[in-house]
């Protein structure tokens, strides 16, 4: 059984008089690399969101973790890491980077209980993986675009998902802070963990085999593995191909 | 509870008055406006205001009715934010200009049946005509906002920061967030008759303001907003009682001057000049 099951999910926003993604039928395993790549506006946002449960599932069948998405979502969320495209922190936030990482441990808690040594140290875990030790006492407001960018991606690494969603992650890092984060993820892909991409950019994608899906007006089309080098030119052709 | 500090009663009782509606509304206001929720204040005051009107109009204890409104409105804001789709803060215009109408409906109507109404006290507060078990049910009201920040202080905080960002790491922050207006929509209608619909917006957003200009996290904002209510509320008190001034308004311009200063001396927008 796949860790990722969707099948056949329409999903829509209340007031739209037609669904963003449309007769989806997806499956991702344990390990894989999954690029999700296609034009502005194709879904590929609302696929992530369909996957956690935060967008509502119309018609279909999703399975996450082997949870139905529809009816547990928020036991789902606690197994999913999501690192949102748009955040925007304002520099007065009275939260350092630590207490953020922190909080990425909080939906696994549950409500009322407080964070164990465990949690600390997950946390910590997080912060030295994603080389932000010198951030830590810092407020997050008063980090810059791609500092925030990797404070959430020790959010959610200290989570410790069982799957890791991101969009757009490498959107305001450098070439040498996407490198390095890339190196993190390729860990993860190692140890079992499936990460699921949204993006733009394909450069500096790691040298594994890449699982590819192409969208297009809330649609599949293109599923397939290729190699990363292979990525950009497929996701070029497929949106041109359909743009024409 | 204060009687052995103070000796005469109404002084007293307008002293405890205030320290828990301080207390209560302040540390509130913590988290209000970290969430930009400041229309909340207004909305759930006007929400009380309405529902006084209405216990009047009835002729049932106003201050039930206000607290039974307030919880009635608190309990739509979610649900309507939800459903049309609107911010928080949308939903709460809406419903402030229902409040509104329906006290000023039911105001005006009853001046027409020649009940005489005066909606002063509603709008502006009686701090020295309160019952005793009013304050005790502010000082619980005081007690269960503490508790309630207490028990739920990690899903207030994520809330706080980031509400897509609590929900996506899988927390209810719907729970947190409802009891959370419940809490605001009780404190509210307390307050009503201590400081009024329209001044208690002040409670409710300036001391929060005052300790965020000079609080770096969330944990010394809860200890100084409320401390510094505290202080210029008892104050305010006695410098009304020894002026012969109106309490509620004087306090709140005090606080409101305490807001100015705080802005001057913040060390927050203090720009380094070193070179190094």
């Amino acid at each position: 059984m796949s860790i990722i099951e969707l099948e056949g999910i329409y999903t829509a926003y209340e007031g739209d008089d037609k669904p963003i993604i449309k007769d989806l039928t997806l499956r991702i395993d344990r390990g894989e690399y999954v690029v999700i790549g296609g034009p502005n506006s194709a879904g590929k946002t609302t696929l992530l969101e369909s996957i956690n449960g935060l967008v509502k599932i119309t018609h279909g069948r999703a399975t996450v973790c082997g949870l139905d998405v529809g009816r547990k979502g928020h036991e789902v969320r606690k197994k999913v890491g999501y690192v949102v495209q748009n955040f925007y922190f304002d520099p007065f936030t009275p939260f350092t980077t630590e207490q953020v990482v922190m909080m990425g441990r909080y939906g696994r808690l549950g409500l009322l209980k407080r964070p164990s040594e465990a949690d600390y140290r997950a946390a910590e875990r997080a912060i030295r993986l994603v080389g932000i030790e010198d951030l830590a006492q810092k407020t997050i407001g008063t980090l810059s675009g791609g500092q925030q960018q990797k404070v959430m991606i020790a959010h959610n690494l200290a989570k410790e998902p069982e799957v890791l969603l991101l969009d757009e992650p490498f959107s305001n890092l450098d070439f040498s802070a996407r490198e390095y984060l890339q190196g993190i993820l390729l860990g993860l892909v190692k140890g079992g963990t499936p990460i699921v991409t949204v993006s733009h950019a394909f450069d500096g994608l790691p040298d594994i085999r890449i699982h590819l899906v192409v969208m297009n007006d809330g649609r599949i089309t293109k599923d397939i593995e290729c190699s990363s080098r292979s990525v950009e030119d497929i996701v070029r052709e497929s949106s041109f191909k359909r743009a024409m | 509870m204060l009687e052995p500090l103070i000796p005469n009663n109404v002084v007293c009782h307008a002293v405890e008055a205030m320290v828990f509606a301080s207390i209560a509304c302040s540390i509130l206001g913590v988290v209000i406006s970290r969430m930009n929720l400041s229309s909340i204040g207004f909305t759930m005051s006007h929400a009380a205001f309405a529902g006084a009107s209405i216990g009047m109009f009835l002729g049932t204890s106003a201050q039930m009715a206000a607290i039974a409104f307030s919880v009635g409105v608190a309990a739509l804001i979610g649900p309507i934010s939800d459903k049309a789709k609107m911010a928080a803060d949308a939903t709460l215009g809406v419903l402030f200009a229902l409040c509104m109408a329906i006290a000023i409906f039911l105001i005006s109507y009853m001046q027409y049946l020649g009940k005489g109404l005066s909606a002063s006290a509603l709008l502006f507060g009686d701090v020295i005509s309160l019952y005793r078990e009013e304050i005790y049910a502010l000082a619980a009201v005081s007690l269960l906002t503490i508790i309630f920040v207490l028990l739920f202080y990690k899903e207030i905080c994520a809330i706080m920061f980031n509400m897509k960002i609590a929900q996506a790491s899988g927390m209810r922050v719907n729970v947190v967030y409802y009891i959370l207006l419940f809490i605001i929509a009780i404190s509210v209608a307390l307050c009503l008759n201590i400081v009024g619909g329209l001044l208690i917006f002040v409670w409710l957003v300036t001391p929060a303001s005052i300790a965020s200009q000079f609080c770096f996290d969330v944990k010394s904002m809860f200890i100084l907003a409320p401390l510094v209510a505290l202080f210029v509320s008892a104050f305010g008190v006695w410098a009304g009682f020894e002026f012969t001034l109106p309490i509620a308004p004087l306090v709140a311009l005090l606080l409101t001057g305490t807001f100015g200063l705080a802005v001057l001396l913040s060390t927050k927008r203090k720009i380094t000049t070193r070179r190094h």
